[in-house]
């Protein structure tokens, strides 16, 4: 057999189509969505409310409940007389005089 | 089958999108891949369509298995394709033992028929006696010529898919031809291709 024969053979082999079926294909994709990965949906983490975002930007619960204290210790502070701060801290208050020779400025006469 | 979404992108990114859970991916790399796959199987298998077409599913099902681990840029799809439709052929074919080859005598006979038939006849019988022939050839002269010759691939292509050189490739190409050359002689008044010399 010649090449120009043999090339005329091959060339034409070549330009026959070989046509997967429909079942075939119907197959083959059926494996790949079967195989074909899951890709894992991020998770939705709810917002937080009103309430979590102010304590977030105050530093966070501890440093809430530290200022709740704070902010408690102070009105007690506040609301009782001198007379009982004494007594809860066991001091006496005294009277201090800066200016003893001024009294007369606040006399009249 | 649905409308291609995915024309203009290539066969390597498809794998990524195809990973990443894109089913339209899925269908495009079916499309573009298993017809190539099928038609290369069923000229290394001599023609066993069925046996092609378990070799073209097996091949697609280890493109979808290897997905998640595709890397772009080392490989071509196609090119791992064809690597892996070879192998599980050559397996096919040794586990059965060599097939059983079809006589040439078996080709259609292109005498007596009628006319406008004997047209189909000898080519029908050509591509019989080309398939024969091709089944006698050595495994790798068998890949690179009908990679080369029938696939219409490049040698460096072919190169890539065999892990051989360029230069291998164009002596195996070259002896598979003389081979083929060899076997198609005595078969070349029944193959019509003096009337054809005689007629050109």
């Amino acid at each position: 057999m010649q090449d120009d024969d043999l090339d005329r053979l091959l060339a034409a082999a070549a330009q026959r189509p070989i046509v997967p079926s429909e079942a075939l294909m119907e197959r083959v994709l059926e494996d790949a969505l079967r195989l074909q990965p899951v890709t894992p949906r991020p998770s939705v983490r709810p917002r937080p409310g009103l309430i979590a975002r102010l304590a977030g930007l105050l530093g966070g619960a501890p440093a809430l409940a530290g200022l709740g204290t704070a902010a408690v210790f102070g009105l007690v502070l506040g609301y009782y007389s001198p007379t009982t701060l004494d007594y809860l801290t066991g001091t006496t208050t005294d009277t201090a005089e800066f200016f003893p020779e001024a009294d007369f400025l606040t006399t009249e006469g | 089958m649905a409308f291609d979404a995915h024309g203009d992108v290539s066969d390597e990114a498809l794998m990524v999108l195809y990973a990443n859970g894109d089913r339209h991916a899925a269908l495009a790399l079916t499309r573009r891949v298993t017809p190539r796959v099928l038609s290369y199987a069923a000229r290394l298998l001599g023609g066993d369509r069925a046996e092609a077409e378990d070799v073209a599913q097996e091949t697609m099902l280890r493109l979808w298995k290897i997905a998640p681990d595709w890397r772009q840029g080392e490989t071509k799809v196609t090119t791992w394709a064809y690597r892996v439709a070879t192998n599980l052929c050559i397996d096919r074919q040794r586990a059965r033992g060599r097939r059983r080859q079809m006589a040439l005598d078996d080709a259609p006979e292109v005498a007596d028929a009628a006319p406008g038939a004997e047209g189909r006849l000898q080519d029908a019988g050509r591509m019989a006696a080309l398939e024969a022939a091709l089944r006698e050839l050595p495994d790798r002269q068998r890949q690179a010529v009908v990679l080369r010759h029938l696939e219409g691939m490049t040698n460096p292509e072919i190169a890539a898919i065999m892990e051989i050189g360029v230069e291998a490739v164009e002596s195996l190409t070259a002896r598979g031809k003389r081979s083929l050359s060899a076997i198609l002689s005595g078969r070349k008044a029944d193959l019509g291709y003096e009337d054809d010399g005689d007629a050109g």
